[in-house]
């Protein structure tokens, strides 16, 4: 049998299971799930300025391959980042936009919270509510790093200006949505092939985006 | 507008919450976001079911918000009829006098009303004869040959149908209908008194299943909430009357520390955004040990619209 083994051409891991392989080597505590979100987010989806935001209490709760999913008081870890192109825009706000003649590329890039999570884990709307609070103590000023906003000419400007008016009214009264956040959620069952799905959640009733 | 005197009672029929005047009906939808489900369809033919009437079906939860907010009672129907048997029998025949009399008033109305619709055919009609003759004349002056044929191919016709149309029009009109249409009322107010809620026909608030405080959170923002089998969800939520908009979620309930499972968020935000819509999953932050009442959860309610990110 030793001999037969031999003889059969061992594969390379691909370069994500030796990312995560050193990661844990090296003594990194995040879970197998968040790196590799922060791997498809950065490699798959060009997000740039990507930060992991640890609590600390969760990192028995988001390795589902452990089958040790039963901390459900801490929140999960999160990530953020700035997505390339704009992931959401509120169709009350796309209607703004289209009357002050806004393109979404004229914007400011918006910086995006990401839960990792992976299937077959565990959870609940706690969990996803932790998720919420715990988003809104990280809010991080932009320090001007990462994609800076197009130039645009003066006339433009005054129409932005008026638009950043306007989004900080909503935040207040919730026009626009009130928080968001993507789920991305793993392909970790049988079969598993590395998919990861993103869905937008939003606190409270936001009206569907096509409709 | 009139306004139905309040509490409107609901019929509760073996397990159902039933409603059976149109007024009421009407008020609840108008007023209190309140749609339900018509079911009444024709006794003799129950598979013609695409459009339904009276009664209306209410979910538990509507018959139950409703009660909450002191619009409505429930109502034991069984023991509501009872008084069926202590109407004086007096009453029951000029009652039953009357049905009839209205019946016979539908049957001649319907008579009258097929008589004229045969005279305007028939009329028309002969106006048609009339002006194809002429033509027929006026073409004829040019050609000898064929004048004769047209009047000699149309009038044995035009004999048989008079005879046919005056043949069935003597005789309905002059007989006295045969058949009278029976009446059958919807409500049973007019013979009996309307239930009074001090009566003890009334039952107490109808049993609501656990997702009840997001139903009544979601009606209390203006929602219109329908049954939600045919998406597989709980609730359809519409933002106004379901027949002026297109629903918006897709509205599931669980609760705070209900195990999830997250491919039941994607299966749920997926079909939500292929049929154009969100996908709501909410619940009460308070458990029914912890808190004192439905009322109490209802306000504990948070809710999170799921939507694919197209990435």
């Amino acid at each position: 049998m030793a001999s037969t083994q031999s003889e059969v051409p061992t594969l390379e891991p691909s370069a994500l299971t030796n990312l995560i392989a050193s990661a844990s080597a090296s003594g990194n505590l995040l879970s197998a799930t968040t790196i590799q979100v922060l791997h498809n987010l950065q490699h798959q989806h060009l997000w740039t300025s990507l930060q992991i935001h640890d609590t600390g209490a969760s990192q028995t709760a988001t390795d589902p391959a452990n089958g040790s999913s039963k901390d459900i008081s801490g929140a999960p870890t999160l990530i953020s980042g700035i997505p390339p192109h704009r992931v959401y825009t509120h169709p009350d706000q796309q209607l703004y936009m289209l009357g002050k003649g806004i393109h979404e590329d004229d914007l400011r890039p918006e910086r995006l919270f990401v839960i990792p999570t992976a299937q077959g884990q565990t959870w609940s709307l706690r969990r996803m509510a932790s998720a919420f609070d715990a988003m809104a103590e990280f809010q991080i000023v932009e320090d001007g790093e990462g994609r800076a906003a197009p130039e645009v000419d003066a006339e433009k400007a005054q129409k932005l200006d008026e638009y950043y008016k306007k989004r900080e009214e909503t935040l207040a009264t919730k026009e626009w949505g009130a928080q968001r956040l993507l789920l991305a959620m793993v392909d970790k069952g049988m079969g598993g092939d590395g998919t990861v799905v993103y869905y937008v959640v939003q606190e409270g009733e936001v009206k569907p985006r096509q409709n | 507008m009139d306004q139905p005197t309040l509490p409107i009672p609901i019929s509760f029929i073996s397990g159902r919450y039933l409603l059976f005047s149109i007024d009421d009906v009407t008020y609840l939808r108008r007023e209190y976001n309140t749609c339900g489900v018509l079911i009444g369809t024709l006794p003799q033919i129950p598979q013609q079911n695409v459009f339904l009437g009276l009664p209306l079906e209410l979910m538990p939860e509507e018959a139950r918000l409703l009660v909450d907010k002191g619009v409505a009672c429930i109502v034991d129907e069984a023991k509501a009829h009872d008084g069926m048997q202590s109407l004086l029998e007096e009453d029951r025949r000029q009652y039953l006098r009357e049905l009839e009399s209205q019946g016979l008033h539908a049957t001649r109305i319907l008579a009258e009303r097929k008589d004229q619709q045969r005279d305007q055919k028939f009329k028309e009609k002969s106006d048609k004869k009339a002006a194809t003759a002429r033509a027929a004349a006026k073409a004829g002056g040019g050609d000898k040959h064929d004048s004769p044929a047209t009047p000699a191919n149309d009038s044995p016709a035009s004999v048989a149908d008079f005879f046919d149309d005056s043949a069935s029009a003597k005789a309905s009109t002059s007989t006295v209908p045969e058949q009278i249409y029976a009446v059958t009322p919807t409500t049973s107010y007019p013979p009996l008194p309307r239930p009074s809620t001090s009566s003890n026909n009334i039952l107490a608030r109808p049993d609501v299943p656990l997702s009840y405080p997001l139903f009544a959170h979601l009606q209390s923002r203006g929602y219109f909430l329908s049954p939600g089998l045919r998406f597989g969800c709980q609730y359809v939520a519409y933002p106004g009357d379901p027949l002026r908009f297109h629903s918006h979620f897709l509205v599931v309930s669980a609760e705070w520390d209900q195990e999830i499972d997250l491919m039941d968020i994607i299966i749920g935000g997926r079909l939500g955004t292929g049929v154009k819509k969100g996908f709501l999953l909410g619940g009460p932050q308070l458990s029914r040990e912890q808190a004192e009442s439905e009322i109490e959860r209802t306000e504990s309610v948070r809710t999170f619209s799921i939507e694919w990110a197209g990435m």
